[in-house]
This record gives C-alpha cells, structure tokens and sequence, in this order.
C-alpha cells in the first residue's frame, strides 16, 4: 500500500511507522470524484488545481521547509518545466512523456548552476539573489518571442483526448494524475525527512556552523536539496503545463507565483511531510468559496486578501502551520 | 617518537591592522590533557577557530598527527577525528538529542557501521539516555553542554577541541563534567585541549598550560610551574601573587 508509513525506512520515531487509516478516506474520495454523482467538471477543475497546487508547495517544502532555504526563485523551475516541454512538444512534436523528463534536466542543471553561485550566501542574500534570477528568467522568456511567445506566452497545440500528447477533454485523467503526483512526493518527502540526508538537510537548516562541526558537507547538502526541490517543481510543472494546456512569462516568474509556490506549506506546516497536502487543500477550498462569494458580491481578488489574511494568521499565531497545531494538542 | 595529535606551527593571523596571533607554535601528545589559557584579548579564539578550520591563518601551519590539514575543510576535520565543541552551545534546536548525536556520528562511521549502537553508546556514556528524545531548549545547560560534547566524540573522534566547556555551570555541574572529559581521555585515548577561564578548575585536569598574552605563547608548562611563572602573573594579575589564586571575569567576546 502505497503509504508513507510503509515508505519511511530508517526513521527515528518507530511509533509513528505503523499503519494508520485515516489518510486514506480523502485519498479514496478524491480517487472516487469523477464516477460520483453530481460531480461537475468544475469541482473536478477546482480538484486538479489543488493537486498541482499541492505538488508545487510539497516541491518548495524540500528545500524550504526541510532545508531552511528561502527560494523566492522556484517560479524558475515551474517555467522551465512548462516552457521546455511545450517548446519541444510545439516545435518539434516530441510528446511529453519526453518532454517533461527534458523539462526536469533543464531544471537541475540551471538548480546546479544557479545552487552553485548563491547557496554560500546567507539566508537573505540567497532569497535576494533568487529573485534575480526568477527576474532575468521573466526578461528571457519575453525576449525570445520566437521560441517562448513573449508576454502573450506559449499555448499547446491541443490535439483533443491524446494519451500521446497526455492531452484531455475533460479534467477527470489529471485528477488521477495529479493524485499520483501527490502521493509520490508525499513518499519523497517522508523518505528524505528518514533518512542520513535529511537529518543533515535538518541540522544545517538549524545552525551551518554547527552542522560543518558534525562533519557535515554544508554546500553539497544544500545544493543537493535544492537540484532535488528544482527537479520535482520541474515535474509538477509538466503537470501544470498538460493541464492548463498554456505557459506565459508572469505565471511562471511572476512574484504571485513565487508567493503561490510557498503557500501550502506555510500554511500547512513547514518541513513536514503533511504539511503542503493540508496547507494546499485549505488554501483551495478557502479561494474557492471566497471567490464564489466575491463575484456574488461583485469584488474581484479577495482571494488574494484571503491569502495574505491566512498566512499573516498563521505566521503570528501559528508558526508551525496546521500540523504544528495539531501536534501541540 | 609518534608525531604530536595535535601542532601549530608558527601561527600568526592579522584582522586588517590587528594583529591577533603572532608566531604562535605548540604540540599537543597524544592522549595529553591540555588547558590554553589567557586573557581576553589574547587570541584564544582565533587560534581555536584556526585550529578547527572556521578560519584561515594568515601564515603558518597546523599538523594533525603529523599531517598539514591548514587548508582543510571543517567537515574533513571533523571526520578526520578533530572534534570540537563551542563557546556558546550550536546544537541543533529542532533535532531531538538523539538526532543531534547521529548527525556526527553518521559523517564519521564507515558506511555500514552500526550508527545507531553508536549513538546509544554516547548517549550513555554522557548519562542522556533519559533525555535522548527531548528538544535542546527542554533540558539543563549542563545537559546541552553534555549533547554538544557527546556530538563531538560521537563516531571517530582522536582530538577533542573544548571552548569554554565549563562556563555557565555551578560548581558541582562543572566538576561532574570534568569527571566525565577525563573519563573519555582515559578510557577512548582521547586527546584533549581545553579553553577556559576558570583556572582553578582547569588546574585538575590539565597535565599542560600554554598561556596566550598579547596575540602569542608567554608559557607552556605544567600548571604548578606556569602558576609561578612572573610573566604569567603580570598577564593576568598586574601583581605578584599567584594566579591560581583568582577567578578571571568571564571573556564575552570573541577575542
């Protein structure tokens, strides 16, 4: 069974690795969605885009929430993964199932390249200096109007319903997609947080200095949860970009989307592996229903002061994001 | 003659215009109990941070068991064996302590090596096994103290570098921990160099004192005879009495 607790292999809390029940009923309800009844195209529309919302926020977790690596810059990332397997789909008709592991190389060379220049800094200038780079990412994709579409942006070709191009008419395959996507990073996670890599991950995220003392190599640590962080955002963005079937310059380097990427697991609960699941499902349901309520209303972007709300709410009251309070109890 | 655990050769650092180490040489045995002493300002910290590889020195060499590890990388040191605790307790504040023990003791075992025995064997041996699954900021400063030094032995360790270990402790606390330190020296082998202030304490477990004074070695002896030493006297006192006599105020920078 595919659960974490059977994944988690050397952990250093054997009570916690038993079996437990009750993450399975949301698995098995989302699983169920497309054959229930009543279920529209939209809410399985609402539930793809919190699974792919949920992938990207349990990518950044890696590096942020494990590592203690503030990256403003996985926009970056998300826009290679789009633009790399669009491109190569579009010009020259290599299928995703190609393009999207393309996707991913391009995403850990440029994390190699980008890790090695700004992972020596410290806490701020890192966060700085990848917003730079998500800024040049921004200027590129605009410039080369030939290859990326420029401001208007990259759109696929749609072929209809394409296990080829994994292309859909209905959202109902990228639930189950994104389900896959979900539940493997959820494994991802639980296996780093269990294992020699991730307890170093935990001791430089906690004090470099300290953690250099204890033998532990600083930089090939850092550097090597930002490549893994970078490639499963590169990942899910092929995800992103299957789904919405379209890629421009600001949804993939804009600063909404930096912000956006780090939502789940803020609000979920940094550097745990449930943490993005609940923080990405929360936030959803939240824009959703404030949406549906702000267009009654006539308002346009209360989800966005619904966000900022939430996470102002969770940095004052609730450092630990919703798995820190419910632990506390 | 086995070459030395520990040497510095020569050792002078400069911060722009300051002059922090000049011309600084000693060894340390192996399995030698070593205390470096001295006042604020004299340079203890630099050479210590040199010595651990947090710094480069501006000129001169330090040899571990012989070898020049001068432009070492900390981590290397460290799995090399040359461990060392710090001024202000580092531990890793989200780690449990059993978690903050099997980072080192994970670099520095051979793959395959029992880790987990190991971390258990330090654990008991610096009496935390009651405290082995509480966050740092739940136990005592005497127990932080202990998790730092049971991170340094724990895995391989053949030099243990000790900043200001028993600062911060009552009495009874430091002379517990002393019992301790000079427990791993005898029974591991483990050469020790110890960095402190207080030196009537340090007076009982050190077999040697090197005495740091304006950025260089004024004496290296053992203690009864660095105790006398005039210059020591003056470096410390400014009198003639003897200054073992004497607590020294505690050094809060980083000199």
């Amino acid at each position: 069974m595919p659960t974490g607790a059977a994944i988690a292999t050397q952990s250093f809390a054997p009570p916690r690795a038993r079996l437990r029940v009750w993450p399975l009923i949301p698995l098995l309800l989302v699983a169920l969605l497309p054959v229930l009844p009543g279920v529209n195209n939209y809410i399985l529309a609402v539930t793809v885009r919190a699974l792919i919302f949920i992938a990207l926020g349990q990518a950044w977790n890696i590096v942020a929430g494990i590592g203690g690596l503030l990256s403003l810059g996985h926009g970056v990332f998300l826009g290679l993964g789009c633009y790399v397997t669009g491109i190569l789909f579009n010009d020259l008709g290599v299928p995703p199932w190609l393009g999207v592991p393309a996707g991913m190389l391009v995403a850990l060379l440029v994390a190699a390249v980008m890790g090695g220049m700004t992972l020596r800094m410290r806490g701020v200038f890192f966060a700085l200096a990848t917003v730079a780079v998500s800024l040049a990412c921004d200027q590129l994709a605009r410039h080369y109007v030939d290859l990326t579409g420029g401001d208007n942006g990259l759109a696929l070709t749609f072929l209809g319903d394409s296990l080829w191009a994994m292309q859909s008419r209905t959202p109902a395959p990228f639930v189950y997609a994104g389900m896959v996507f979900v539940v493997a990073f959820y494994g991802i996670t639980r296996c780093i947080l269990a294992s020699r890599f991730g307890l170093e991950m935990r001791a430089v995220r906690d004090d470099e200095v300290a953690a250099a003392a204890a033998g532990v190599r600083v930089f090939r640590t850092k550097l090597l949860g930002f490549m893994i962080s970078a490639a499963m955002t590169a990942l899910a963005g092929g995800l992103y970009m299957q789904y919405y079937q379209a890629i421009d310059p600001e949804s993939a380097f804009g600063l909404g989307q930096a912000i956006q990427l780090q939502l789940p697991a803020l609000i979920g609960g940094l550097g745990t592996a449930a943490g993005p699941i609940l923080g990405g499902a929360l936030m959803t349901v939240l824009s959703e229903a404030t949406n549906w309520g702000a267009t009654k209303l006539g308002l346009v972007g209360v989800d966005i002061l619904v966000y900022g709300l939430v996470l102002l709410l969770v940095v004052l009251w609730a450092p630990g994001g919703i798995v820190g309070m419910l632990r506390r109890r | 003659m086995t070459a030395p655990a520990l040497e510095v050769r020569g050792i002078a650092k400069r911060f722009g215009g300051l002059i922090a180490l000049r011309d600084v040489s000693f060894s340390v045995r192996q399995g030698e109990v070593m205390g470096l002493i001295g006042p604020n300002g004299a340079g203890k910290s630099t050479l210590f941070e040199i010595v651990s590889g947090n710094l480069a020195p501006s000129s001169g060499q330090v040899l571990y068991f012989g070898e020049d590890c001068t432009s070492l990388p900390v981590h290397r040191r460290r799995r090399a064996g040359l461990c060392r605790t710090f001024q202000k307790v580092r531990l890793f504040e989200s780690l449990t302590v059993r978690e903050n023990i099997a980072v080192a003791t994970r670099q520095s075992l051979p793959p395959g090596g029992n880790w987990q025995a190991e971390v258990d064997r330090v654990l008991e041996r610096l009496r935390l096994g009651k405290q082995a699954e509480r966050l740092p900021a739940q136990i005592t400063l005497a127990d932080r103290k202990r998790v730092e030094i049971g991170r340094a032995i724990a895995g391989h360790c053949r030099v243990l570098l000790l900043d200001e270990s028993l600062s911060g402790l009552t009495h009874d606390e430091a002379e517990e921990l002393i019992v301790e330190i000079m427990a791993l020296n005898r029974a591991s082998g483990i050469t020790v160099v110890v960095v402190e202030h207080v030196l009537s304490v340090l007076a009982k477990m050190v077999q040697r004192l090197v005495v740091l004074h304006n950025a260089t070695v004024i004496a290296d002896g053992a203690p009864s005879e660095v105790a006398h030493d005039p210059q020591v006297i003056q470096a410390y006192l400014g009198t003639r009495q003897s200054a073992f006599h004497t607590r020294v105020v505690p050094d809060a920078g980083n000199a």
